[in-house]
């Protein structure tokens, strides 16, 4: 890009004054030296980039425009305005669309965006349907239009000064007849038309692009050589081109998704370039393709495909997210910025010479022979589809032919010493683009409406449809081997069958490569969000900002996968599912049946439906909910196993002994530091988990893992402790455990309390610090009166790291904190009803489940009864 | 399409033979025929009362990895042992065509999923479902799960069972499901 626009001259209203010649340079030294020339080409990249996207804020900010009128639209007509000042003020047409920049840097990104978010089972799905619009298609609307623009023109209508053959025609034909993966996406991202037709549409114009560069390649020679050179050979060898580009790039695309799933699988140490990987090799991948002058684009889309499933099991939740993020960054700027300047170049006129008939005759045919390619295929594809294509779908289906930025750069490319009628064509493209995208993008919204085509359902894996899809793919398949049919389930079987045996287990880590249990994945996912509905039922609301504490992100990160790892490994029976807290509970008390029934009654109704749409620029909101779901799915996991292992004492994991170990050395070593104590043993364990366990654990797991750790670290001291070390009822320390033996239906507010505790550790370190050095005071002056010892804004963080305190001193020294306990307690009690709020006991009920932010709600609330507990144990 | 009779077996006489192509018939009878060729007469004028013991189908090589292979072969099979006619094998074949309604495809759908053929999918025959797609894969409480919440979600009159009705709304909810439930020949 750098070359190709610092080759030009500035000039216009983008220019500031600034590029007038410094001060004469005087003879010494110079204090400040105006460079513009040094950063002027990047400075106008930047500068062009930032215009484009002010605009799109603009456009976005009234509601009602942008309803109606596509975005492309918008930018085009943007892109003509700044032209046309940028004409009026420098005399002469600046800053145009070069095709090199637009194939090299503009591109790239859009193609590869789609092809890493296209639904593959989808696309795949539909495969025949695609290539046969993309490749009969593109050919029959090539030589029909080619042919019938030459008929024109041999019938005397076209001005005589249009100097073409048959040659040139067809050569026009090929670039204008190719639906434009730009201008398709922009378009029909907003018109929201069912999934079958959108990848139909969208996957015809990607999977094009190997028969318009080549019809464009072999036209081009053609021309060149002049119609007395052409053999028959040459022909032959156009088709043979065919294959090659179109499988050579597919091959190339290939490659470098093995080599990019090769990469990620390695990345463990290194996971913060993990995404530049993703990113580089893909457009490797595009460099390498167009160097030996295959289909660029198909290796970037074959490249995106396939190498998804294997990077996303590879990388991080982190880089997932970066990944998609920089991705529709990039590809939604291109895409603005190609928009735009499609408008600055059209007022170029220096370029373009303008012949009604050929223009006319252009927008007609390329419309009429793309409505009867159409129709022509759909009826023999008809034939083979379970559920055919109608009518209506065929009338988006041809009218959703946009042209755009590709047919524009080809036609520049041009040589206008070869090509007579350069200019005539330019116009015409275009006119067409232009007609295509702004008349047929605005209408076509209205249109798809009006005919009530099918829209987008927000399909969503429900259970079932996971369960039966992979039923019938399985039972497909068994019915094709009894025939012996080899037909797409035989070949799919057998792919799955290769890529589970040998694939996935060269290109995913081994950690992985075990989760790869879609139904188990999806039962997950809806989990989550039935927990989360849960939440949102509950009147408590989670937001996002609220739940965005700093040290909050790595527990965001934790990937669902992971989270079934650890299950499994633990080897228990310890399930995520809310319902086993339901199947534990029902043997429980009435209060606890009470409780089961909130639950019940809220957790299912409200279910959200898992969108797996595509879209570029906005990706979807469900990635939020998600994190949210996940921080609330860690709250439920930790409570959850807090309370089995303080209800059974079970110990059933390897790790979680091993943690307990560690845990326990930690505490022995510094029985007296107990400030720190949790900290250090989060900070350790965690750096011993990682290096020394098989399984890889990813990086941002770390906390997440280690809040485990010291959950279990402290029951695993609670428990023991409160069992030896207080036979007698005078010695009351506030642990779960005997809390919980002494009034059992309790039980959830012992886990809420450890809970709490920990987690406070985890996100308000400074707080706890202080509030460690309050209850020291506290410990060591007992008579030290409440209420003083620290300011009123730390006091909500301070209760639960206090409950946390006498807690794990009282295993340590037992008869210290037997006595020091009363009164910081009641410090605490006097401090929690004063602030406390007004809580029903439905919402006492709930609050085990809410998460961390409610603190400040449920430390007061939680006050009292650890105060009941300590009274009734000293009465 | 409502159906009278729940029994596949009388279901099955109603139904026309699809695959009418000769051609598309006489591949599918060369290909039953090789199967077992030591049983199948080459004449079939009489209707000689031939059929092939599963053990024959279930050792194919090519089904060895396929978890349904038996179910397949019991749901298509007119006694609902395994053991297969050529009307069976053809029936198999016509209900995966294009040609065959939803209903039907979703009927047998529902049939194949039914391993102890009481006319509903209870806990149990979820339960082998999941088990034989995950390969024992899970463990036995997250397969028990996993059937709870499909019941759950599939089940409108709450019997704690899918019945054909609660399988065919799931299905017509979802509208190009049965799309893939077809052999393309």
């Amino acid at each position: 890009m750098v070359p190709v626009m610092s080759s030009r001259d500035i000039g216009g209203a983008m220019q500031p004054p600034a590029a007038s010649p410094g001060p004469a340079a005087p003879a010494g030294a110079e204090l400040l030296r105006w460079q513009w020339r040094e950063v002027q080409a990047p400075c106008l990249v930047a500068a062009w980039i930032l215009v484009a996207s002010l605009a799109k804020i603009v456009f976005h900010l009234s509601r009602k425009v942008t309803s109606v009128v596509p975005e492309s639209c918008l930018l085009i007509l943007l892109g003509l305005g700044l032209g046309g000042i940028v004409l009026a003020v420098a005399k002469k047409a600046e800053y145009q669309l070069e095709p090199n920049m637009f194939f090299l840097f503009l591109l790239p990104p859009i193609v590869l965006d789609s092809g890493y978010f296209m639904p593959s089972r989808l696309f795949f799905d539909n495969i025949g349907a695609i290539l046969t619009y993309a490749v009969v298609g593109t050919l029959w609307n090539s030589f029909a239009t080619g042919t019938a623009l030459w008929g024109l023109h041999r019938a005397g209508l076209m001005d005589p000064g249009v100097e073409a053959g048959l040659m040139d025609f067809l050569l026009f034909g090929s670039l204008i007849s190719a639906v434009d993966p730009v201008a398709v996406l922009a378009v029909f991202e907003e018109v929201h038309v069912n999934e079958t037709l959108f990848i139909i549409v969208f996957g015809e114009s990607l999977l094009n692009d190997a028969v318009t560069v080549v019809l464009y390649k072999v036209f081009n020679s053609f021309v060149e050589l002049g119609p007395a050179h052409i053999h028959a050979t040459d022909y032959m060898k156009g088709v043979a081109s065919f294959f090659l580009v179109s499988l050579g790039g597919t091959a190339v695309g290939l490659l470098f998704a093995f080599l990019l799933a090769l990469i990620t699988r390695f990345t463990k140490r290194v996971r913060i370039i993990e995404p530049l990987f993703v990113f580089l090799l893909a457009y490797v991948a595009y460099l390498a393709a167009e160097m030996v002058s295959l289909s660029a684009i198909l290796a970037v889309t074959f490249c995106g495909i396939c190498c998804k499933k294997y990077v996303e099991a590879n990388i991080s939740q982190k880089s997932r997210t970066t990944v998609k993020y920089t991705m529709k960054t990039l590809a939604s700027s291109s895409e603005t910025i190609i928009f735009m300047f499609l408008g600055i170049s059209a007022v170029d006129t220096s370029k373009w010479t303008w012949d009604t008939a050929l223009v006319l005759g252009t927008l007609f045919f390329i419309l009429l022979f793309r409505a009867v390619g159409v129709v022509l295929q759909t009826f023999v594809l008809n034939r083979f589809r379970l559920i055919p294509l109608d009518r209506i779908d065929q009338v988006v289906m041809s009218y959703g032919g946009l042209r755009g930025a590709v047919a524009f750069a080809l036609v520049i490319l041009l040589d206008r010493e070869k090509v007579k009628a350069k200019d005539y064509f330019v116009a015409t493209t275009i006119v067409v683009v232009f007609f295509t995208v702004i008349v047929q993008g605005l209408t076509i919204k209205p249109l798809v409406t009006w005919l009530k085509v099918k829209r987008s359902d927000h399909h969503k894996p429900t259970l079932n449809e996971e369960l039966h899809e992979h039923a019938f793919d399985h039972i497909l398949a068994a019915v094709e081997d009894i025939v012996g049919h080899h037909g797409y389930h035989y070949w799919r079987d057998k792919w799955e069958q290769f890529d589970k045996k040998y694939l996935s287990q060269l290109l995913m880590r081994k950690s992985a490569y075990r989760l790869r249990d879609e139904i188990w994945d999806v039962y997950y996912k809806l989990n989550i969000r039935d927990a989360i509905s849960f939440v949102d039922q509950g009147g408590h609301v989670l937001s996002a900002a609220k739940l965005a504490l700093p040290s909050m992100p790595s527990r965001t990160s934790m990937s669902e996968s992971s989270v079934t790892n650890l299950l499994r490994e633990s080897g228990s029976g310890a399930c995520l599912d809310l319902q086993v807290i339901d199947t534990v509970r029902s043997r429980r008390d009435k209060e606890d049946a009470a409780m089961h029934h909130v639950l019940r009654g809220s957790l299912y109704k409200p279910r959200r439906r898992y969108k797996a749409s595509y879209s570029r620029h906005f990706i979807s909101p469900d990635k939020q909910e998600r994190q949210d779901k996940e921080i609330f799915r860690q709250n439920m996991k930790r409570r959850l196993e807090t309370f089995k292992s303080t209800k059974h004492n079970v110990c059933s994991s390897k790790s979680k002994a091993r943690l307990k170990e560690k845990g326990r050395k930690k505490y022995q070593t510094n029985p007296l530091h107990l400030p720190a104590a949790p900290v250090l043993v989060m900070v350790s364990s965690e750096e011993e988990e990682s290096d020394s366990s098989e399984t890889e654990k990813e990086d941002d797991e770390g906390i997440v893992f280690v809040a485990r750790a010291t959950d279990e670290v402290l029951q695993g001291k609670t428990t023991p402790g409160s069992l030896d070390v207080c036979p007698s009822p005078c010695i009351i320390p506030p642990s779960p455990t005997l809390a919980e033996k002494e009034l059992p239906w309790k039980g959830d507010q012992a886990d809420l309390a450890v809970y709490v505790s920990s987690e406070t550790t985890k996100i308000v370190p400074v707080d706890m610090q202080k509030a460690w050095n309050q209850s020291i005071s506290s410990l060591e002056s007992i008579a030290s009166p409440p209420g003083i010892e620290s300011g009123p804004q730390h006091r909500r963080f301070a209760c639960p790291v206090l409950e946390e305190q006498p807690q794990s001193a009282s295993q340590v020294m037992p008869e210290q904190s037997s006595c020091f306990q009363f009164p910081s307690h009641i410090s605490k009690s006097g401090r929690s009803q004063s602030d406390s709020s007004p809580d029903g006991p439905e919402q006492q009920e709930l609050q085990p489940l809410m998460a961390t932010e409610e603190q400040g709600r449920m430390a007061p609330t939680a006050e009292p009864r650890w105060l009941m507990f300590n009274r009734a144990g000293h009465l | 399409m409502r159906w009278k009779s729940k029994t596949p077996c009388s279901q099955k006489s109603e139904e026309p033979i699809q695959p009418t192509s000769l051609s598309l018939f006489l591949r599918l009878f060369y290909r039953y025929r090789d199967l077992a060729p030591q049983l199948v007469p080459l004449d079939y004028s009489d209707n000689p009362a031939v059929t092939l013991p599963y053990e024959l189908i279930g050792s194919m090589p090519e089904l060895k990895d396929n978890p349904f292979r038996q179910r397949i072969a019991e749901v298509f099979s007119e006694h609902g042992d395994g053991n297969m006619t050529l009307d069976d094998f053809l029936d198999m074949f016509s209900v995966l065509s294009e040609m065959a309604p939803r209903d039907l495809k979703a009927y047998y759908a529902f049939k194949i999923y039914d391993f102890n053929n009481d006319d509903y999918i209870c806990k149990s025959d979820l339960e082998k479902t999941v088990n034989k797609l995950t390969r024992n894969e899970l463990t036995p409480e997250e397969v028990s799960l996993v059937c709870e919440k499909v019941i759950y979600e599939a089940d409108v009159d709450n019997d704690g069972k899918l019945s054909l009705a609660d399988f065919q709304r799931m299905i017509i909810r979802a509208p190009d499901f049965l799309s893939t439930f077809h052999i393309r020949i």
